[in-house]
């Protein structure tokens, strides 16, 4: 019983716990605030512009717009009106069209514009479920065309047998070239609108219902006078949405629906010639700025507006260096204390790394070196002066900042990185691995010194690509939670008893010779 | 590559043989029986010889202490007596600091491998000890100046320079292992392992010699000298423990090391404890020292005094 109250047990839980912790917040960022294990996620923004133009022919003008309204297959980033002179209504995430009305005008031509971004438009099933509508009319159309109606969906019945009628009449009418019977319906240059009305009569004819679909398909740079269209037909007690040139099922990604059945697009009152024109425009954004946004639609506002994330970007940058400090300090932890190499000084190696990781690793491994070289040799000619140890130590610090800013110098005259980098050396770090190499070459031998700073090169050079990766990186600041599972880890290491990596060769000898 | 490899043994293998890993030393021994408070009794020199003094341990005389800057060129003044002495760092470990002056004149002292150093380079040693070069942590130290021990003959073919002595663990009272460590070329005259010293181990029992290695290997004779290591013998075998167990009434530490050199006028001495011995003492005497921990745990009776826990030791109290 006491076993589950020691310190390793409890810090066992913990660890679990913090895990369990992390799991869970990396689900909640990733299903509500949209975030993802890979670094530099870009989302597509798509604006769409829907520029509708009239003459007033003196009465008072309402114009009536369908906008797309809220659904799982998009989201909205935001939306407004251009309406110089028009009372514009409210809009609210469920209201279905855009009112706006004036006095009687006169004079030229009145323009409005709608604007709606939309992000992370995803493949929907296109399916509503609804209480069944009533049965379709039979369509008015002479005997002659009933025929072949007829005709027809007893072709498209026997040729696409698997399918679901709306498919199967798409992908009859759309046959290339076409059935003698399908040119007496329908011409053979069609217009989309011509295509979705021949489909929509023949499920009257069959008794299907269905209804016509406006929407718009997301294409960069688009400029269209009207609408895309997708018929929609009530089967199986739902919607179901379906392409008209190929009859699949469900909304594609692209596509994004502003209006359905009878209603229009557009209503002009006290207007003539009216006309809406779309353009489509895409743009492309991190996905993380988009963060906060699926916060506030997933109601989930509060909790973003409390975290790192909702921060000024300076003040992000500076948290997104920290937060991958503790990785590397258990980097660190484990290569002292599961593998057991020593180092000079505990977290010099992970401070190496992190400045590694701002000079580059090629450029960083050089003005190292030649640092490290230069300050060894005034350090052995210092030695000579017989100086204090602190002012010994502050010359070199003050040698060590001067080689840096000749290595800056020289470095811009020949447009070779290394030396404006240098500059982000731990300068106080820097002249303690001089001092400490130089006492431990005088005492223990060139040798000794060589192996601790090869050694802490080594650890450093480790850490260095644990901590330079951009998925690591990412990953340790948008999912910040796991710094805890970090903290416990090294807290339990605090209490491995083990034997390191290099204690197995270093004892060896103690079973080798039993044999 | 393979041979490398072959180079490590599983750590189930290290386990069954007892042998103790630096983990399991500082959080199973260390942190247990070594109260933090009690460090400072070891970690200063100067008053670790007070205490030793005062409990009637034999150590090396203290000639002066150089606590100030300013001090330090009185440095003759306070060794005048004297023809010979030692300057070390009152915190130094690992022998690092140990200055040894064998003879000297107004400007020139002369080390045991007969380098002569200036006034100069002498008063930048102990400028460097004071502040704090070799102390724990840097911090500012003072310099102890103490009487050469002069080692006895008996080792001298077995040590090429430097001062040989006798590493005891002493777990709870009761000496557990023991070595002796013998400085050769590589090592350039000092006693640590890691340098290149020879590590003799003895027989608790019966001081001994077990078996010897340098650099982790097993060896039969001293690099330089070429005497047989198995030849070795430490006279006043008992005096040694006795130290090593006083070492603990003094202290109070449940775990550690106790540094002995055989003077030849004054026998064993203490030269210095460590807190946190090092674990190349079982290599050396090719017996893991977590099992003779255990065994201590498990068998030996507790409430001796420091005479009876060697007594128990050597086998002399059942």
């Amino acid at each position: 019983m006491k076993k589950f109250f020691s310190v390793r047990c409890i810090l066992t839980y913990l660890l679990v716990l913090s895990a369990v912790y992390a799991a869970y917040a990396a689900y909640y960022k990733i299903e509500y605030w949209g975030f993802n294990f890979a670094p530099k996620q870009n989302t597509n923004i798509w604006t769409i512009e829907a520029h509708v133009s009239f003459m007033p022919n003196g009465e008072p003008i309402k114009v009536s717009l369908a906008r797309p309204t809220a659904s799982n297959e998009f989201k909205i980033l935001e939306e407004d009106v251009v309406a110089n002179g028009f009372k514009v209504g409210k809009i609210n995430k469920n209201t279905p069209r855009i009112i706006a009305t004036a006095k009687p005008k006169d004079g030229g031509e009145q323009n409005l514009y709608y604007r709606v971004l939309l992000f992370d438009n995803v493949d929907g099933k296109g399916r509503i479920k609804a209480t069944p509508p009533k049965k379709p009319d039979m369509p008015v159309m002479d005997d002659q065309v009933r025929e072949v109606a007829k005709e027809l969906l007893k072709l498209a019945k026997t040729q696409y047998p698997d399918d679901e009628w709306p498919a199967r009449i798409i992908k009859l009418l759309n046959q290339t070239p076409p059935e003698p019977t399908v040119v007496a319906f329908l011409p053979m240059k069609k217009s989309q609108k011509d295509m979705a009305q021949a489909v929509k009569t023949l499920l009257a004819t069959e008794g299907v219902p269905s209804r016509i679909a406006r929407g718009i398909k997301l294409v960069e740079n688009k400029k269209s006078t009207s609408a895309d269209l997708m018929i929609e037909a009530y089967v199986n007690g739902k919607w179901k949405l379906f392409n008209l040139k190929t009859g699949e099922k469900g909304l594609p990604k692209n596509f994004v629906i502003f209006q359905r059945g009878g209603d229009s697009l557009l209503d002009v009152e006290g207007g003539e010639d009216s006309v809406v024109k779309f353009s489509v425009l895409k743009s492309i954004t991190s996905s993380f700025k988009l963060a906060g946004k699926r916060a506030e639609l997933a109601d989930q506002k509060v909790r973003f507006d409390y975290s790192i994330y909702n921060l000024p970007l300076a003040e992000q940058n500076t948290l997104k260096w920290l937060s991958i400090f503790p990785l590397a300090i258990l980097v660190v932890v484990v290569m002292r204390n599961v593998v057991g190499i020593q180092t000079m000084g505990t977290f010099t190696p992970m401070l190496l790394a992190m400045a590694l990781t701002k000079t580059g690793f090629a450029a960083g491994l050089i003005a190292f070196g030649v640092i490290i070289a230069l300050g060894l040799f005034i350090r052995f000619w210092l030695s000579k002066l017989n100086l204090l140890l602190v002012p010994r130590i502050s010359a070199v610090v003050i040698f060590v900042i001067l080689i840096m800013q000749i290595l800056t110098i020289v470095g811009y005259q020949f447009d070779f990185k290394i030396g404006l980098s240098a500059v982000f050396f731990p300068i106080i770090i820097m002249a303690w691995i001089i001092e400490r190499a130089s006492i431990t070459w005088e005492e223990d031998g060139a040798m000794n010194a060589c192996r601790e700073v090869f050694y802490s090169l080594i650890v450093a050079i480790i850490t260095y690509f644990i901590v330079s990766s951009e998925y690591i990186r990412h990953i340790m600041f948008a999912f910040d939670e796991l710094n805890l599972v970090i903290l416990f880890t090294v807290m339990l290491l605090g209490t491995y008893t083990g034997y390191r990596l290099t204690e197995l060769t270093r004892f060896a000898p103690l079973v080798k010779d039993k044999k | 590559m393979f041979g490398w490899f072959s180079s490590f043994v599983s750590p189930g293998r290290l386990k069954e043989a007892g042998v103790m890993g630096m983990n399991d030393r500082n959080y199973s021994i260390i942190a247990r029986y070594n109260k933090r408070s009690l460090y400072p009794l070891v970690d200063d020199k100067v008053q670790t010889k007070i205490l030793a003094n005062k409990i009637g341990i034999n150590t090396p005389r203290m000639i002066g202490v150089i606590e100030f800057q300013h001090q330090v060129k009185n440095i003759l003044e306070i060794v005048k007596d004297y023809k010979e002495f030692v300057v070390k760092p009152a915190h130094g470990s690992g022998g690092q600091g140990v200055l040894v002056i064998r003879s000297y004149t107004a400007d020139s002292f002369e080390t045991p491998s007969g380098r002569k150093i200036s006034f100069k380079e002498l008063y930048q040693h102990v400028s460097n000890i004071l502040s704090g070069l070799y102390s724990l942590g840097g911090k500012y130290d003072v310099a102890l100046i103490e009487e050469l021990v002069h080692f006895s003959d008996i080792f001298k073919n077995f040590s090429y320079q430097g001062i040989p002595d006798v590493r005891v663990i002493v777990y709870k009272g009761f000496p557990a292992m023991s070595m002796m460590r013998l400085s050769t070329a590589a090592s350039g005259g000092r006693a640590n392992l890691h340098q290149g010293a020879v590590g003799v181990g003895l027989d608790i029992k019966t001081g001994l010699p077990l078996k010897a290695v340098m650099y982790n290997k097993p060896i039969l004779k001293q690099p330089d000298t070429g005497a047989d290591l198995m030849q070795l013998k430490v006279p006043f075998w008992r005096e040694h423990l006795e130290i090593a167990s006083l070492g603990y009434d003094m202290t109070g530490l449940g775990y550690m090391g106790a540094d002995i050199v055989l003077d030849r006028d004054r026998g064993p001495m203490m030269l210095e404890l460590n807190a946190r011995p090092g674990l190349a003492i079982q290599i050396a005497n090719g017996i893991g020292l977590a099992g003779r921990l255990k065994e201590i745990d498990e068998t030996y009776p507790t409430g001796l005094n420091a005479q009876e826990r060697v007594d128990y030791v050597l086998g002399r109290l059942k």
